[in-house]
């Protein structure tokens, strides 16, 4: 069983509108760039703080929640994206490693038990502490070492779940 | 002056974090864009695709009020789009392959990961400008073919029962 489909070439050629010779060499370009963006960059840490209190926030209601839903979890979880995608792309590389790793417990999980709540708390105090400490840059050693330590302590919570324990 | 030149080119960004937007903008008039519009959700951003008729949007995957698959969609299928044809990059913190697969079957023409850097940035752009693979229609799917290095010369069979248009 095949699909029926038509093959043909796109009416819009991005080379036409974007030639290319006549702006700056690649490396200029981007360096430019970095430039324009450095203002910005310098700032994350002070309007990060926010996305970061946002999250503690929403940890602290869902700890304090008689019923924990998979709606606390959800909006932990686009908080912990968000910091994950700005983290490395504003020159924090921990954050994201740390946000990463928050993401990949919280997603698809239908609810939190205390042990649960352990992990949350354990990454964002060392988001915290990043910030904190102002952690900038590609996170060195700590950058290659910390997911095998949060996927272990991920793994633990979770085999714990699975054994019933 | 031996690179690209941006400097004519239209750029929609949607993004629902104004500080991406703000970063991913700067990064943008540094190569030499001078044309930005922006949008924080899907609504808006339909709105300028049709107003403002960009010839590249960069499209973030989690955004109010749909998501950036739903906009991609809309763009690629939508009769009041101005050109259903237009360059479409996903940048997004979803990396999963899965995810991948999703964003690639819903039409876009190329990928980039948050978290983002000038230089990903430059080269996907680059990538895009540089991009020749033709369309595909069919019942499921509008956008650019899939198979990223289609041949010509390929001898073997085609499984799609496809017309060539030249």
């Amino acid at each position: 069983m095949t699909a029926s489909a038509t093959v043909h070439p796109s009416p819009t050629r991005l080379k036409d509108k974007v030639p290319a010779t006549g702006g700056p060499d690649p490396k200029a370009a981007v360096l430019k760039a970095l430039n324009a963006a450095r203002d910005l960059m310098d700032g994350y840490q002070g309007w990060a703080v926010d996305d970061l209190q946002a999250l503690w926030q929403a940890f602290r209601e869902t700890e304090a929640a008689t019923e924990r839903t998979v709606d606390d979890v959800r909006r932990m979880y686009d908080i912990a994206h968000e910091i994950r995608g700005q983290g490395g792309t504003f020159g924090f590389s921990l954050i994201t490693v740390l946000g990463d790793s928050l993401c990949k417990f919280l997603d698809r999980r239908p609810s939190l038990d205390a042990a649960d709540l352990d992990v949350v708390r354990i990454h964002i105090t060392a988001m915290k502490a990043v910030f904190r400490q102002g952690l900038k840059g590609d996170g060195g050693q700590l950058a290659s070492e910390l997911p095998k330590l949060l996927l272990a302590l991920r793994t633990r919570v979770d085999s714990r779940a699975k054994d019933g324990g | 002056m031996s690179g690209y030149d941006f400097q004519y080119l239209k750029v929609l960004l949607a993004d629902d974090s104004r500080h991406i937007r703000a970063l991913v903008g700067s990064f943008l008039r540094g190569f030499g864009v001078r044309f930005i519009s922006e949008a924080a959700d899907t609504e808006t951003a339909f709105s300028e695709v049709v107003s403002f008729s960009p010839d590249l949007v960069i499209v973030d995957w989690h955004m109010p009020t749909t998501n950036g698959i739903e906009l991609v969609k809309r763009i690629r299928r939508s009769p009041e789009t101005p050109n259903p044809y237009v360059p479409i990059m996903m940048l997004t913190g979803y990396t999963e392959i899965f995810r991948v697969k999703e964003a690639r079957d819903c039409g876009i023409n190329a990928f980039l990961a948050k978290p983002v850097s000038a230089n990903a940035l430059y080269k996907r752009l680059i990538g895009v400008v540089d991009d020749q693979r033709p369309y595909v229609r069919s019942n499921e799917f509008f956008g650019p073919d899939r198979r990223a290095n289609r041949s010509d010369d390929y001898g073997g069979a085609d499984r799609r029962t496809a017309r060539r248009a030249h």
